[in-house]
């Protein structure tokens, strides 16, 4: 961390490849996190750059007193996130569930191709569908500990809340991970078994 | 304990946070209870899909583009313009020439005695680049002939030295041979006589020439060979 504050400093002093070397190391896992919270490639990456436009612009309100510079970017994505979900609830709720579930019976089974990569990526794609089905408050809370392995505390100061709340989220979120993967599962086994001959 | 609380700890459990009073308890209500079985093997999956997901890689271009949002394009250092700048001239076709050029070029500011350190009005004059040129010519030359002279002139004295001092020798080693004919080396083959008087000609010339060369092996040169001695 040692190594972000000191980038930090280089790009306060307006040093152009410092702000390069934090970009190289974060644009990664906000891409990951605005991918996770939309489900959507195109999405995620305007949303990655709208991150990182609003970090520089805010780069020096960062205060190290109250977490490290990757908490501080975390949170700053988030409330972004947060922002978006907020002004994109009508676009979505034209898009029915039920549809999604739809398409997703109607892919090919992973076990019909050779090639193994086809099954990583469908059970990917089922995890992603999987997150999509969640509130945005259980998704933050399972992305932020589960795909980015922060601790309670990091996603505590990240949401903004105690972190029992953040046990609490996580806890039901996983919870209805489960029970919406279960569901998944149990939607595409009676398709594949009617595909059979 | 209940559905629920199980339900509330399973997260805790799943990753070994509960004390193992609770844990025991835990295990204790999974044992006997299906449901809740099922339920933490289905959160158990979910977790491990979670765990064993990989990152999805962002375009490459993404942080370009993130850079030309913020501090637009960036600026080259003067290393990457002096570069760019080079990176035509660089290529076969064009450095050939620059090359031949720059090494035409200094011929001539050579041949010229040009200083381009203190450049004069008269320097940008090419009558003067010629005369210089043909005076500088006309020098080059005389030192290489003035060279050759000399190293003429080394090669010659050396070699005198090698027969002069040869000569004693070879008359002892041919004295004592039985098959010489008679009268000695004053009959000798002519050549020998023509080279003994080019040898004591040309020492008869250098001693006038240098004082310190007639007498060798304690002997006035004079003594030796003489002019008077050429047939």
């Amino acid at each position: 961390m040692d190594q972000d504050l000191e980038l930090l400093h280089r790009c306060l002093a307006g040093e152009n490849s410092a702000w390069e070397g934090l970009l190289s190391v974060y644009t990664r896992k906000i891409y990951n996190l605005c991918y996770r919270f939309t489900g959507r490639a195109v999405e995620a990456e305007d949303l990655t750059q709208e991150v990182f436009i609003k970090i520089f612009q805010t780069l020096q309100s960062f205060d190290a007193a109250q977490g490290s510079f990757s908490t501080w970017l975390h949170r700053v994505a988030r409330n972004h996130l947060v922002d978006h979900y907020r002004r994109t609830k009508k676009d979505r709720m034209t898009g029915s569930i039920e549809d999604d579930l739809d398409t997703l019976v109607e892919r090919p089974s992973p076990g019909a191709g050779p090639i193994g990569h086809l099954e990583e990526r469908e059970r990917k794609d089922q995890l992603q569908r999987a997150l999509d089905r969640l509130s945005p408050d259980l998704r933050e809370a399972v992305v932020l500990r589960d795909l980015h392995d922060l601790d309670y505390v990091e996603i505590a100061q990240v949401l903004g809340v105690p972190q029992g709340t953040v046990k609490s989220r996580i806890n039901r979120g996983r919870l209805e991970l489960a029970r919406v993967l279960k569901r998944m599962e149990g939607m595409r086994g009676p398709a594949e078994a009617g595909s059979e001959p | 304990m209940t559905h629920l609380e199980i339900e509330n700890l399973a997260s805790d459990y799943l990753e070994g946070l509960l004390d193992p009073s609770l844990r025991s308890t835990v295990e204790a209500h999974l044992t006997g209870c299906a449901a809740c079985r099922e339920m933490m093997g289905d959160v158990r999956h979910a977790l491990e899909l979670c765990r064993a997901a990989e990152d999805v890689e962002p375009k490459p271009w993404l942080v370009s583009k993130i850079l030309m949002a913020t501090i637009g394009e960036r600026e080259p250092t003067w290393v990457e313009r002096v570069i760019a700048f080079l990176r035509p001239a660089l290529q076969p076709r064009v450095a050939y020439p620059i090359a031949m050029t720059v090494f035409t070029f200094s011929i001539i500011v050579n041949a010229a005695g040009l200083n381009l350190r203190s450049l004069r009005f008269e320097d940008l004059n090419p009558r003067t680049w010629v005369g210089r040129a043909d005076r500088q010519g006309h020098l080059m030359i005389a030192r290489v002939e003035k060279f050759c002279y000399d190293l003429r002139m080394v090669v010659e004295i050396e070699s005198r030295f090698r027969q002069l001092r040869g000569q004693p020798q070879g008359q002892e080693e041919e004295t004592p041979k039985p098959a010489a004919p008679a009268g000695g080396s004053s009959q000798g083959a002519p050549s020998d006589r023509t080279m003994a008087a080019n040898e004591g000609a040309w020492f008869e010339v250098a001693a006038r020439s240098e004082p310190a060369l007639p007498t060798i092996g304690n002997q006035p040169a004079s003594t030796k060979v003489g002019r008077s001695q050429i047939p």
